[in-house]
């Protein structure tokens, strides 16, 4: 039976990492797309404000194409740390598949944690014991409200859940808090159903 | 001197209306352009001369450059611009100017500007004149000399001559407005002129990053980026680019506000496991600790007299304005009003502080004075309106506005009155930053 859910296990940690794949493919197209549709965004703007004089529009023009080459080099670099951190997260998901760890939830401009998030960090803290690596604790808000209270309190969440892990007997320099605000959706959606998911806190381990 | 009298006149009754409607506060010694019961300026601006033999190309010159005065004067809220093919009083060629003045005050202006210009290669020197049409007469006679490159800079010197003559304060003109660009793929900084125009970069980080603020001198900037993995504080010299880590502690590093002589700089962080305000020393990197609470306080704001610094704090259980001095005493709380009341930001002409509050599950913009009085709803429509931050005369607000999949950089006078749209873009435009005045 245990050998028979392991295999499950492994299957779901295989096709994960395949939608992992094919969704930053065409990430990339997008990406690509949109950094066009900025070129064109800044030709446009330097010809409309720039119909005073053919000097200033060449000027313009010029200025345009550096910022259009700087851009695409940061792009590059952009994608390059994207590949690092797709490696690096597709590993941590196998890694968290394998152990089965769950995220906690929260309640609307709330850091306490919630009775059904104590069961699932006990469980959380029993598997991290059996490991050694650092453990990252993430904390999440949904969109509403402001960008830096947000991440105050993502913090907070964060703080809250390493808090309880603690007490559980896990180390605290083991531990490290993150807070992402409300700059990392799980649901991308605008209803109470998104918000529920994204008002969270996930872990990592590294 | 007559202008003054008048002006006095007009703020006399504008503060008679203000006593009954909102409170003696908001009465000024000068005319109060923020006051509910403001008119705006009518003024008649009419197309430059060129003077001598000339180009066809220069004498679009004369019209550009009104052109751009008038766009200038539209911008900062306050003027009624008549439409120039109402005007009667033409300009005959070579016949020294006379103004009529009845021609001016039957079409409704109240001040009329006249200009102009002497072409030679690039150099242009322009003469500017404003007439007070009421009173019959004039009220500067001014030359400014530029090129025929940057007419906009010459545009924005005059117009801002204009509103030093008439309310006492030269205005918004030589600034620009940093603000976020959030995309999936990652949020940078840009910044725009005050007209929406010169649209750069600031950042190329292609990361999280927010919190963008200017130094009230102009030379530094600073933002929160994630460009690290995790959230860290920089401060960018303007001038020459350089960027440097100043804030890298465990947890979160959030950046604040400049102090008013901007050697100083508020920050948010969790290194003592709890979201307090740092004080951060620019040079030498010291640091001191403000606030002492088991709660989150973000978003520290210098007061521009330096003495007192706004903050969000949810320490009685909702994120609400709190006030203290800048050493971290009299901490004293100023929002009653609404369960969410964040993002202060002080006006640079002191007492006031403009938030954003939920309103009928809506964040509107409002202000209230530092006593936690006074206080006034400025935004009502069905959009999202966040991010207020005041423009250096103090006269505006600029602030984000989000209805549905639109997302824009919003300006309004500093009563609500007059809000326009500054940018709209298909990405999210956020966290918009008024610049001190910039000198070119």
């Amino acid at each position: 039976m245990k050998k028979h859910l392991t295999r499950i296990g492994l299957l779901m940690v295989f096709a994960f990492s395949l939608t992992l794949f094919s969704g930053c493919a065409e990430k990339q197209a997008v990406v690509k797309d949109e950094a066009v549709q900025e070129q064109k965004a800044v030709a446009a703007q330097a010809a409309s404000t720039t119909t005073v004089d053919d000097e200033a529009a060449r000027k313009a023009k010029e200025a345009a194409e550096r910022e259009a080459a700087e851009r695409e080099a940061a792009k590059r670099e952009a994608a390059l740390k994207a590949e690092a951190d797709r490696v690096r997260a597709e590993k941590n998901a196998a890694a968290l598949a394998d152990l089965n760890i769950q995220n906690i939830y929260f309640d609307y401009d709330k850091s306490s944690i919630r009775p059904d998030a104590r069961e699932i960090l006990k469980a959380n803290a029993e598997l991290f014991s059996k490991k050694s690596a650092t453990i990252v604790v993430e904390g999440h808000c949904d969109e509403r409200g402001t960008a830096e209270y947000n991440m105050a309190l993502g913090e907070r969440r964060a703080q809250a859940a390493k808090e309880y892990l603690v007490n559980l007997g896990l180390n605290a320099s083991r531990i490290e808090t993150i807070s992402y605000g409300e700059e990392r959706p799980l649901d991308p959606g605008h209803d109470e159903k998104a918000w529920a998911q994204n008002r969270r806190v996930q872990f990592l381990l590294k | 001197m007559n202008i003054k009298y008048r002006l006095s006149f007009r703020v006399l009754l504008t503060a008679l209306f203000m006593v009954g409607a909102v409170g003696p506060v908001m009465a000024k010694v000068y005319i109060d352009i923020e006051a509910p019961g403001f008119q705006q300026f009518p003024i008649a601006v009419c197309d430059f001369q060129i003077k001598g033999t000339q180009s066809i190309r220069s004498s679009d010159s004369g019209i550009t450059i009104a052109d751009n005065i008038r766009n200038y004067l539209g911008l900062s809220g306050i003027f009624n611009l008549l439409d120039k093919k109402s005007f009667l009083d033409g300009l005959e060629p070579g016949v020294p100017e006379t103004i009529r003045f009845s021609d001016w005050s039957v079409i409704g202006a109240d001040f009329l500007l006249r200009g102009d210009m002497t072409v030679k290669g690039k150099d242009a020197t322009v003469e500017s004149r404003l007439y007070d049409i009421t009173r019959g007469q004039t009220l500067f006679s001014k030359q400014y000399a530029g090129t025929t490159d940057d007419l906009q800079a010459l545009a924005r010197n005059i117009t801002a001559d204009i509103l030093l003559a008439l309310t006492g304060d030269e205005g918004d003109f030589n600034t620009k407005i940093a603000f976020v660009i959030k995309k999936n793929t990652g949020s940078d900084i840009y910044t725009m002129n005050y007209d929406a125009s010169d649209i750069k970069n600031l950042t190329n980080h292609h990361s999280i990053v927010l919190a963008p603020r200017w130094s009230p001198d102009g030379q530094y900037f600073a933002f929160t980026s994630y460009k690290n993995g995790r959230p860290e504080v920089f401060l960018r010299h303007l001038k020459t680019g350089k960027e440097k880590r100043v804030s890298s502690f465990r947890g979160l590093n959030l950046c604040g506000s400049f102090s008013p002589d901007s050697k100083k700089l508020l920050l948010t962080l969790s290194k003592d496991n709890n979201e307090e305000i740092y004080v951060l020393d620019i040079d030498t990197l010291a640091l001191n600790r403000l606030t002492n609470s088991f709660s989150i306080d973000v978003s520290p704001a210098w007061s521009p007299c330096g003495k007192k610094i706004a903050f969000v704090s949810n320490r009685s259980g909702s994120p609400q304005i709190f006030i203290m001095d800048a050493d971290g005493n009299n901490v004293k709380r100023i929002t009653y009003e609404g369960n969410y009341n964040t993002s202060p930001s002080w006006s640079p002409r002191g007492g006031r502080i403009a938030y954003e509050g939920l309103i009928n599950h809506k964040y509107q913009i409002f202000s209230i004075d530092e006593e936690g009085n006074n206080l006034i709803q400025l935004t009502f429509d069905n959009a999202n309106n966040e991010y207020p931050s005041w423009s250096p005369s103090g006269r505006q607000i600029v602030f984000h506005s989000s209805l549905g999949s639109k997302s824009r950089i919003n300006i309004m006078n500093a009563n609500g009155m007059n809000a326009r749209v500054l940018k709209e873009y298909r990405d999210q435009l956020v966290m918009p930053a008024w610049s001190p005045r910039l000198k070119e």
